[in-house]
């Protein structure tokens, strides 16, 4: 069982590694695209830089602690984008029945659907996360602990796409519902959860767990909290596993469209 | 300019196929009105407190007539499809055609355009009067205003999109200038209005497309004056004129390349 499960991890890794030599065959654009991702995401410091002149304390959060919130926000959507980018086209994967070809693999099927390309972008957010790290304030602990919010973050992330995704197994036009998690996820999730009241409230720290990926590992990391630690960790797990089982119990209705496609 | 109304009218049609995927791209905006609400509610600690100038309802109402506009004009498609034809090398097949290709990317714009901007209005209307539950004070003539500075807000943000698509002749990808300029509408633009920016700022604001594009026609629908909308209207003719005048630059330096390049 763990020896398969090094496997499947080597396999993941070499599906990554080569996916990204691809994207760096024209190196001007791989950079570009990193720099420029970097710098759209910087331009929103801008507009705390506004609300912030307004009030000293917005939602219960300083401006430092909002520079954290938008580099969790960004490290998580970047760690997942890059290397489960698929993760987020699956419904169209499902829907078009380009799955077969995964199928006959050896492998892992949901992984090597999910991981055989990756979004140069993505390194940029990636990137972005630390910047805003080392602004709010480097230290080893919080390094270790930005690092572990970032992989159980995107774990998260990927889970929920791939959980909405495997809806089109059993509906048509699921990819509605999967643009609308997706973007409920990463909009919510740079704003403080003290201007949300009532049952937004609950939502992002239950269906829509925007709370759990961002606003506890900023709790957190302004002040530790072993229950809300192990919190984070029992989530990242439950949804891993829910996405695999919703994942596989959906696949045993999946048939092929006899698409011919060529993967290179 | 037949043709042209040709090419709008079964952008148009077949746009028209799609109005359900339409609506439902709307959610995405919902959510961001939604958030904006709350955050405006949250700082505004009195509704009828003014700050810059905007009392609460005024700003959300802002915040919603910037992302409609954003919603309808934002342009990726047309950026998208311009720079893949670069690339690609269907721009070739369009040399011998007997049309501008920019007056044809455009037209075939607006024509998509149109549809959204009616399914988007009437959402954010709905939208807005549930979150407010009124209107702010408008007339006839601040109407009509509104309705012509959003088309031609719609028009200079189509031709600078283009601008932007049109750069993969120089660099391959001109994917991220469009990040840029899109943030540099959401941020500057689409959040706040101008008056909320340091006043070293604002004269520079004022000459950026952020004006014409958005600002405009969304202080128009929250605070409309005459005086206001003649400078409004005057600027977006000559950012129109600018816009057509760059891409039509761009395009024939570009297309000389490709010949040399052999297409």
């Amino acid at each position: 069982m763990l020896m398969e499960v090094k496997n499947q991890f080597k396999i993941t890794l070499l599906s990554v590694k080569y996916a990204l030599v691809r994207e760096m065959l024209n190196k001007t654009t791989f950079i570009t695209n990193i720099l420029f991702m970097i710098l759209n995401n910087a331009s929103f410091i801008i507009q705390w830089i506004v609300l912030y002149s307004l009030k000293d304390n917005i939602g219960g959060y300083t401006f430092n602690q909002v520079l954290l919130l938008w580099g969790i926000a960004a490290s998580t959507y970047g760690f997942s984008h890059f290397f489960f980018k698929n993760a987020y086209y699956l419904s169209d994967t499902i829907n078009n029945g380009k799955l077969d070809s995964f199928l006959v693999q050896p492998k892992n099927v949901l992984l090597s659907a999910i991981t055989n390309s990756v979004e140069t972008s993505a390194i940029g957010d990636f990137i972005y996360g630390y910047i805003m790290l080392f602004i709010f304030g480097f230290s080893i602990k919080n390094f270790i602990l930005f690092t572990f919010f970032t992989i159980c973050g995107g774990f998260i992330l990927t889970s929920i796409s791939v959980i909405l995704s495997s809806l089109s197994f059993w509906f048509n036009k699921s990819d509605i519902i999967v643009d609308t998690g997706n973007s409920l996820m990463t909009s919510l999730a740079t704003y403080p959860d003290g201007i949300f009241k009532g049952i937004v409230k609950i939502l992002i720290y239950t269906l829509i767990p925007a709370g759990i990926v961002n606003y506890i590992p900023v709790e957190i990391m302004t002040e530790f909290n072993i229950n809300l630690f192990l919190i984070v960790i029992i989530f990242t797990i439950t949804l891993i596993s829910l996405a695999f089982l919703i994942f596989y119990k959906g696949l045993k209705r999946y048939s092929s469209s006899n698409l011919m496609v060529a993967r290179i | 300019m037949r043709k042209y109304l040709f090419i709008f009218k079964s952008e148009l049609m077949s746009t028209l196929q799609y109005v359900f995927n339409i609506a439902a791209g709307f959610i995405g905006c919902f959510i961001l009105l939604f958030i904006f609400l709350n955050l405006w509610q949250y700082i505004y600690s009195n509704p009828s407190e003014i700050i810059n100038g905007y009392t609460m309802n005024q700003m959300i109402w802002y915040i919603i007539i910037t992302e409609i506009l954003w919603g309808i004009s934002s342009g990726k498609k047309i950026c998208v499809k311009i720079s893949n034809d670069i690339k690609g090398g269907n721009i070739a097949y369009n040399l011998n055609k007997p049309y501008n290709y920019i007056l044809y990317s455009l037209f075939s714009h607006l024509g998509s355009a149109f549809v959204k901007a009616i399914i988007y209005t009437i959402l954010g209307m709905i939208v807005g009067f549930m979150f407010l539950g009124s209107f702010p004070n408008l007339n006839i003539l601040s109407i009509i205003a509104v309705i012509l500075t959003s088309v031609l807000s719609t028009i200079i943000s189509a031709l600078l999109v283009s601008f932007i698509g049109l750069f993969s002749f120089i660099i391959e990808d001109s994917t991220p200038f469009y990040w840029l300029y899109s943030k540099l509408i959401l941020i500057v633009g689409t959040i706040f209005p101008i008056e909320y920016f340091p006043s070293i700022i604002q004269p520079i604001l004022k000459l950026s497309p952020v004006y014409v594009v958005c600002y405009g026609p969304a202080k128009l629908f929250v605070d409309f004056s005459l005086n206001n909308f003649i400078t409004v209207f005057i600027s977006q003719i000559i950012y129109i004129g600018i816009g057509f005048g760059l891409c039509t630059l761009l395009y024939k330096k570009g297309v000389k390349n490709l010949n040399v390049n052999g297409g």
